[in-house]
């Protein structure tokens, strides 16, 4: 598959993880974003782990998508350096050890932030840390040696120095991308993380102008991963461990992902959130206040509004779990909730409408969960659908996430007059119950609960669906609470400002 | 004014006890009667005109300083007066410089008890630390983190109720330490049912597949993973799998205490009641039965029974090596 190439565009786009590649609530707002400024030339920058993790485009690229490339972190690929025996350059030990130095007074320290910025800007092809000094020299070996010696609180140093390796290993391919990156005049990334790393590097090596728009909170979604994760070890034995510690390796990413969104904080603004929340938290990981602000997502009206008449009168016993199959949006606590739905309510359904390819074994355990409690034929994976199609045919929209931040499956929902009930996570107790004194003068637009709790997901559902009067209330706060808060247009708005300030800011380049 | 008043009629009083037995030089017992008398009455209101003017905190308690002060200026005729006068004047002018405002006083601050308090209850201790939202998040997460070599059954109470925590860190750890403990488990029900619809190859292994399916089931309630419904549905399903085992094993006396239980939390009393019964008869020590006997009896509310009970589990904690080989024997 060719993939359009350009000589220059005006905003490099990067993202991690997501559109084009996976379906979701972040690529669907890529989407939208990029269609709606058909004036401007977008460069897509698209990091993923590995190429076999990700199939064909979900999304097809949209005309103004000038040029489109992908890199894989986590790809064994041609940019290793051949193995030989190496001294390494002095010069970039010295770096590294000043970089170490600096980190003793604390991740918030100017020095540490000073230091890592000439460590990164060395990591460039040209510079003097270079991956295979990395990987093969003598120096890097002792430096590892060093660290290992002095801090690591945990007896393994073969899992230490691979922990080290697999970590640190892709900031190489992200520099090499920085400096073959085409021309463009401002750079937006969706995350921190490893997109964030690059967007900090671009703005900090060529001066571009770096807009970050946070969804979900990447440190604290790596953070998930890393506190359910099975395959980071710990090999303290009972002497050596401290039990009210994590283990070693498990801080050691913690740290490692909260210090790269510090550096892409750094180098970033606007900084975006999509509600006070997340802007908070990003305040407290890092992020000048100064440079925080809010837009809220938003969704096109006239997709759904028809819908409305094509409801029955009476809401249908469904329940509908629109999302993706993975762990962060707790599908399980779905499937025991219709446990009892259905020990309540026999002729409800449970439909979860979303791709199950993600994560196999997640959607695999699912099943099995299905299964495990008899739910063969009230609980229904669907895969991926259209929304439009589900809207009328299903009672309620559910959401059973431990994290999510503003999420548009409920503003979909909403648009289309179906109540939801969802979790208290991200932005959700917002949406169902409303933000200040005139939203919430709308009314309850479903019900909230806290995350996994399968029995009150159930009865907030059964409550709702048992009596239509509720419902009709419910569905009637969704769609005037869409209508006034939630639009496209507001966002688009709000977003033209930002790209027009950056631009603005740096209208040479290109 | 009162207090002037007691203490010039204090004065006039000794003078007049003084200068009436030196007025009259009479020495009989009369005499010194109402010198006694009117010295006594003068002691008294001495007393009573300087203690309102002593520092509160010193006289305490007043009666006792009351009659101190009398009894001083009682016992030594002229001296004590003076004295008593003397040293109240000392409390009065040099006492106070000493406890002058050098220090401001401060109201003691509120700590948090559940801090200090619950040090010593481990478990619930950990309960109300964990659930203190007053406590920094990241001494919290520390001890959320020391969960984890903690048994599930004691851990995922604690935790589940950490799922409502106002710290999203906090949240985020509970639910994934909850998940960890659960997916275990029923990853290995899945296992054993995949066993079961491959079709086991021979009964002995059909039979350990159900067996364990029962087991994980009932694990999953003993850990106390499974709430409501789900709870309910769980012990359904061990229920189903014990009885299936039990038809081809009858004699299986551990799975007997298992199906009694199970029955008892299915509120079906008659059956638990006979489950344990066979259990008993099948030669399981009184020790793992007796309990929930009693706790069956208990909720009957037939209590003579359930002491009845008790006091048998109490006699088997006498000889805890020897009793079973007794009762064995005395079953036989």
């Amino acid at each position: 598959m060719t993939h359009p190439k350009a000589q220059s565009a005006d905003i490099a786009l990067l993202l991690e993880g997501t559109f084009p590649y996976v379906s979701g609530g972040v690529s669907s707002w890529i989407n939208q974003i990029v269609r709606a400024y058909p004036e401007y030339r977008f460069a897509i920058v698209f990091l993923g782990s590995r190429r076999n993790d990700y199939g064909a485009f979900k999304y097809p690229l949209p005309d103004n998508v000038v040029h489109f490339e992908e890199h894989y972190l986590h790809e064994a690929t041609q940019w290793h350096p051949q193995p030989a025996a190496r001294r390494g350059e002095a010069q970039g030990q010295t770096l590294v050890l000043q970089l170490l130095e600096a980190f003793s007074h604390g991740p918030s320290s100017p020095e540490a932030m000073a230091a890592f910025e000439a460590v990164a800007r060395q990591m460039m092809p040209d510079g003097s840390v270079q991956l295979g000094d990395f990987l093969y020299s003598k120096r890097a070996w002792d430096i590892i040696c060093d660290i290992y010696r002095e801090h690591c609180a945990d007896p393994s140093f073969v899992d230490f120095f691979w922990t080290v390796r697999i970590m640190l290993q892709p900031l190489w391919l992200l520099a090499r991308v920085a400096q073959q990156l085409l021309p463009v005049r401002a750079v937006h990334c969706a995350s921190t993380g490893y997109a964030g790393f690059l967007g900090g590097l671009l703005a900090q090596t060529r001066g571009l102008p770096l807009i970050l728009s946070e969804h979900g909170i990447y440190t604290k979604e790596r953070k998930i991963d890393l506190f359910k994760s099975e395959w980071i070890r710990d090999n303290r034995n009972v002497f050596q461990r401290d039990p009210t510690e994590l283990s070693y390796f498990r801080q050691m990413w913690i740290h490692f992902f909260e210090w790269l969104g510090r550096y892409c904080y750094a180098h970033a603004d606007p900084i975006l959130a999509l509600y006070e929340a997340n802007r908070q938290r990003q305040i407290s990981d890092g992020a000048r206040p100064e440079r925080t602000g809010n837009i809220p997502n938003g969704i096109r009206l006239e997709r759904f509004a028809p819908l409305r008449a094509q409801r029955p009168a009476e809401p249908p016993p469904v329940l509908c779990l629109i999302g993706r199959v993975v762990p962060i949006k707790d599908i399980k606590t779905f499937i025991r909730a219709m446990r009892r739905v259905v020990n309540q309510r026999p002729d409800a359904q449970g439909w979860i409408a979303g791709p199950a390819e993600e994560d196999p074994a997640y959607a695999e355990e699912c099943r099995n969960l299905v299964r495990s409690l008899g739910l063969q034929q009230q609980v229904r994976f669907l895969g991926m659908q259209r929304v439009e199609d589900l809207m009328p045919q299903i009672g309620l929209v559910v959401l059973s996430s431990i994290s999510e931040a503003l999420p548009l499956v409920l503003l979909e929902g909403y648009a289309a007059g179906v109540p939801a009930v969802s979790t208290d996570v991200g932005s959700c107790r917002q949406l169902v119950e409303g933000l200040d004194e005139e939203d919430r003068a709308l009314g309850a637009s479903g019900a909230v609960v806290p995350i996994a709790k399968p029995q009150q997901l159930a009865d907030a559902a059964l409550r709702l669906l048992g009596d239509s009067a509720a419902w009709q209330a419910a569905s009637r706060a969704a769609v005037a609470r869409v209508e006034r808060y939630y639009t496209d247009t507001l966002m688009f708005d709000r977003y033209r400002q930002v790209y027009e300030s950056a631009l603005a800011r740096n209208p040479g380049a290109a | 004014m009162l207090n002037l008043k007691w203490g010039w009629a204090a004065l006039g009083l000794e003078l007049s006890a003084w200068s009436g037995a030196w007025l009259l030089a009479e020495r009989s017992d009369a005499a010194l009667l109402s010198y006694l008398l009117l010295h006594g009455a003068a002691s008294l209101l001495l007393s009573l005109a300087l203690l309102p003017l002593l520092p509160q905190r010193l006289i305490k308690p007043r009666w006792a300083t009351l009659l101190l002060m009398a009894a001083f200026s009682y016992a030594v005729p002229v001296a004590g007066f003076a004295g008593v006068l003397l040293a109240f004047i000392i409390l009065r002018v040099y006492r106070r410089g000493a406890e002058a405002e050098a220090f401001g006083s401060v109201q003691l601050p509120e700590f948090d008890q559940h801090q200090l308090r619950q040090s010593q209850f481990r478990h619930a201790g950990m309960g109300s630390f964990l659930g203190n939202t007053r406590i920094p998040v990241q001494a919290r997460m520390r001890a959320m983190a020391g969960l984890q070599y903690v048994s599930g059954r004691t851990a995922s109470p604690l935790l589940r109720s950490a799922l409502s925590d106002p710290s999203e860190d906090l949240r985020l750890l509970a639910y994934g330490m909850l998940d960890n403990l659960e997916k275990r488990i029923n990853r290995a029900i899945d296992h054993e049912l995949n066993a079961l619809q491959a079709g086991a190859a021979h009964s002995g292994q059909r039979l350990h597949s159900l067996q364990r399916l029962s087991d994980l089931y009932w694990e999953l309630v003993y850990h106390d993973l499974v709430q409501g419904d789900l709870r309910q549905h769980a012990i359904e399903e061990s229920l189903h799998y014990c009885e299936q085992v039990l038809q081809q094993q009858a004699d299986n006396a551990a799975l007997q205490l298992r199906r009694g239980r199970l029955l008892h939390e299915l509120g079906r009393r008659q059956d638990a009641e006979q489950a344990y019964a066979q259990a008993r008869a099948l030669g399981l020590p009184a020790t793992r039965v007796l309990p929930y006997q009693a706790q069956l009896a208990f909720e009957r509310r037939d209590y003579a029974q359930a002491r009845a009970l008790m006091r048998e589990l109490h006699q088997w904690g006498a000889l805890p090596r020897l009793r079973p080989v007794i009762d064995y024997w005395n079953h036989s």
